[in-house]
């Protein structure tokens, strides 16, 4: 019941000494906290609402301001993503030199679009902005390491390298399993709504409350909400039968205890 | 050929990350030489003559912006802007990589020049590989005595703290960066009070961009009027252009500034066989197309703002004749719209409908009254924000819709629904 956490506990222990080497570098003790953030994920493979509470206590500020400043960014994954995630560059010059086909390919190889997550929890992938690699199209990060000059049999390798476990880039961190993969509409995409991979979105089923929602109840309303405003709508990969959302619903239970 | 390796002297010939290669070759000399014989007033006075502008996008006088610091208060900061994410800018990515010891060079003397005891730099969060390259010269450069408590025995106390931040375009402007530096959401601040009076824990702060600040290096080494030779009037010394696009050697190329646009693109490879030129975005995703009549213009601040566009970051993308110019503008502003930080009304709620609106045109269900709204729009949302972003929506969309709008109009739905 309690692994979670104590298994947080444990960490938060250990990462104290180098939080605490953060903060000194800085006049503001706030000023870490990007950096400790990005320790927190290291470990976690997600910005968990427990690190974010921990940091807030650290950094001497409300839960709210960490939530508030981690959201604005969008390498933060306030929610679990795959082990590998996987930023292809839709910068103009990338896509004048044949990005568009790449991402295509990518989209069909993996069988999830733009912010999504493959069912195994293998795989995030999203489009992004500019990597600055202009001079190398298509370029994408790997976990944050830089790939080039992308061909469709490069990705057949580095894909196939990942599910075999030998790929160069060591997989992300993965303490929780991330949540079922929703539909995000994909060529309609305008940037109203989720804008990043690790963002949630207050119309979108995977959400959680926010740090005030520790029992998880304003989730459950939400869910129960989306579910009944979302169920008629046909070309969205919904959850269709019961089953499924018994599935969902036994998650939130299993992560709200 | 007017490819002049200054900064990037050494590049992919020697490991520059490695200090005693980068000592070697001259390197750490000028700091050396600048504590131990130099008063921090002579560093800003090279800046100043030198003509060194800033080679982030706004080109403001290096010099200049330092003497806006206030003398009277002593603590002042010194913050490296190395959040690249400027669409098609990729030289400081390259500069943080290949050659950390002098953009740490730049940094310490930049930081002696306004007077400085604690200097940062900003590394934009994407580049995770330059951030533990830039550390272990950080750490190098510490054992050499170079970073610290009395540099170099010279009594100096120079402290230098490496921040990376998380994936935000607007922490390449300067108020935004110093939010995202205080540990808060990298929106903009208010101007004035600029920077260089209330910036970083609201003490005085100059911003300098990677490029900038490396410059010194070889500005002292060589001295100010070495720079100052080169170049234009009102554009002086060196700068590197990243080259991308439709051509066939894309790459950073460092030339005088005033090197003829056509040359660039010769420098680059020239276009591909059988192509022809349709147009250049000169400075970065914020600027305004300029097109062929413009190739033989002098690539520096004054031609290219005469000609409607401006230098930017140094940028420089070419188009050719088989681009989709509806499908790049629509690209270019899904970029500002999901870049913006949504404080000001007009970037956030302008830059998401005129997306909408240019969705609709790459799907050809572009509707006349969208037409004449693109044409209208202009003036609604530039010149209304707290900071350029806003005013960078518009200029690539505006300059390719009135070059092009045959393909704007090629895009417009025909049938009635």
């Amino acid at each position: 019941m309690s692994t979670r956490a104590e298994h947080f506990e444990a960490l938060a222990a250990r990462l104290k000494p180098a939080c605490e080497a953060l903060i000194a570098q800085y006049e503001e003790p706030r000023s870490a906290l990007l950096p400790i953030m990005h320790l927190f994920q290291e470990n976690e493979g997600f910005v968990s609402p427990e690190a974010m509470r921990c940091a807030a206590s650290m950094l001497g500020v409300s839960p709210a301001v960490v939530e508030s400043t981690v959201s604005f960014y969008t390498l933060f994954f306030r929610r679990p993503v795959g082990k590998y995630v996987l930023q292809v560059c839709r910068g103009l010059s990338c896509t004048v030199s044949g990005a568009e086909e790449i991402m295509k390919y990518f989209r069909e190889k993996l069988g999830i679009g733009h912010l999504q997550t493959s069912d195994d929890g293998l795989f995030s992938y999203e489009e992004v902005e500019c990597l600055a690699a202009c001079d190398k199209p298509t370029c994408m990060q790997v976990n944050l390491e830089f790939f080039y000059s992308l061909t469709p049999a490069m990705i057949d390798e580095m894909i196939a390298a990942m599910r075999a476990g030998t790929f160069a880039v060591a997989p992300m961190a993965q303490t929780e399993q991330p949540g079922k993969t929703w539909s995000v509409k994909q060529d309609g995409e305008v940037s109203m709504g989720r804008k990043s991979l690790g963002a949630t979105d207050v119309s979108h089923p995977n959400n959680a409350g926010g740090l005030g929602d520790a029992s998880g109840l304003i989730m459950l309303d939400r869910f129960v909400n989306n579910e009944i405003a979302m169920r008629g709508r046909s070309n969205e990969r919904l959850v269709q039968d019961a089953s499924s959302v018994a599935d969902v619903l036994g998650d939130h239970e299993h992560a709200g205890h | 050929m007017p490819v002049t390796k200054v900064l990037t002297a050494g590049i992919g010939e020697c490991d520059l990350r490695d200090i005693a290669v980068y000592r070697q070759r001259g390197g750490y000399v000028q700091l050396h030489r600048a504590l131990t014989t130099m008063k921090s007033t002579d560093v800003l006075d090279a800046a100043e003559k030198s003509g060194l502008r800033g080679r982030g996008g706004a080109g403001f006088p290096t010099g200049k912006k330092w003497s806006f610091l206030p003398g009277q208060i002593p603590t002042r900061y010194l913050v490296c802007n190395c959040d690249e994410a400027e669409p098609g800018t990729f030289k400081d990515h390259m500069l943080l990589e290949e050659t950390p010891h002098l953009v740490l060079e730049g940094i310490l003397l930049g930081a002696y020049g306004i007077g400085s005891h604690h200097a940062f730099i900003y590394i934009r969060g994407e580049f995770k590989r330059g951030y533990e390259i830039f550390m272990k010269a950080v750490a190098d450069a510490r054992a050499a005595g170079f970073i610290g408590k009395n540099v170099l025995g010279t009594g100096y106390d120079l402290e230098l703290t490496v921040h990376r931040g998380a994936g935000a375009y607007i922490c390449g402007e300067e108020t935004g960066l110093l939010n995202s530096l205080e540990g808060k959401r990298g929106e903009p601040r208010l101007k004035p009070p600029f920077p260089a009076i209330a910036g970083l824990y609201g003490m005085p702060t100059v911003v300098n961009n990677v490029e900038t600040l490396a410059y010194l290096v070889p500005i002292l080494a060589n001295g100010p009027e070495w720079f100052s030779a080169v170049g234009t009037e009102r554009s002086k010394g060196y700068k590197i252009i990243s080259i991308s696009g439709h051509v066939q050697k894309p790459g950073n190329y460092e030339v005088p500034l005033g090197t003829p646009v056509r040359e660039l693109i010769e420098i680059a490879g020239g276009l591909f066989p059988g192509r022809t030129l349709a147009a250049i975005q000169p400075g970065g995703g914020s600027s305004a197309c300029i097109f062929p009549e413009n190739l033989d213009d002098p690539y520096d601040y004054e031609s290219l703002a005469k000609a409607g566009s401006m230098l930017g970051s140094g940028a420089f993308l070419v188009l050719d004749d088989r681009t989709d110019f509806v499908q790049a503008a629509y690209n270019m502003v899904r970029f500002f719209a999901h870049e913006s930080c949504g404080q000001c009304t007009p970037c956030r709620e302008g830059g998401h409908w005129l997306e909408t609106v240019l969705h609709r045109f790459v799907q050809g269900r572009g509707l006349h009254s969208d037409l004449e709204m693109l044409h209208r729009v202009s003036g609604t949302i530039t010149g209304l924000n707290l900071c350029a972003l806003g005013d960078s929506i518009e200029p690539f969309l505006k300059s390719v819709l009135k070059r092009f709008p045959e393909q704007f109009e090629a895009r417009i739905q025909t049938v009635a629904v």
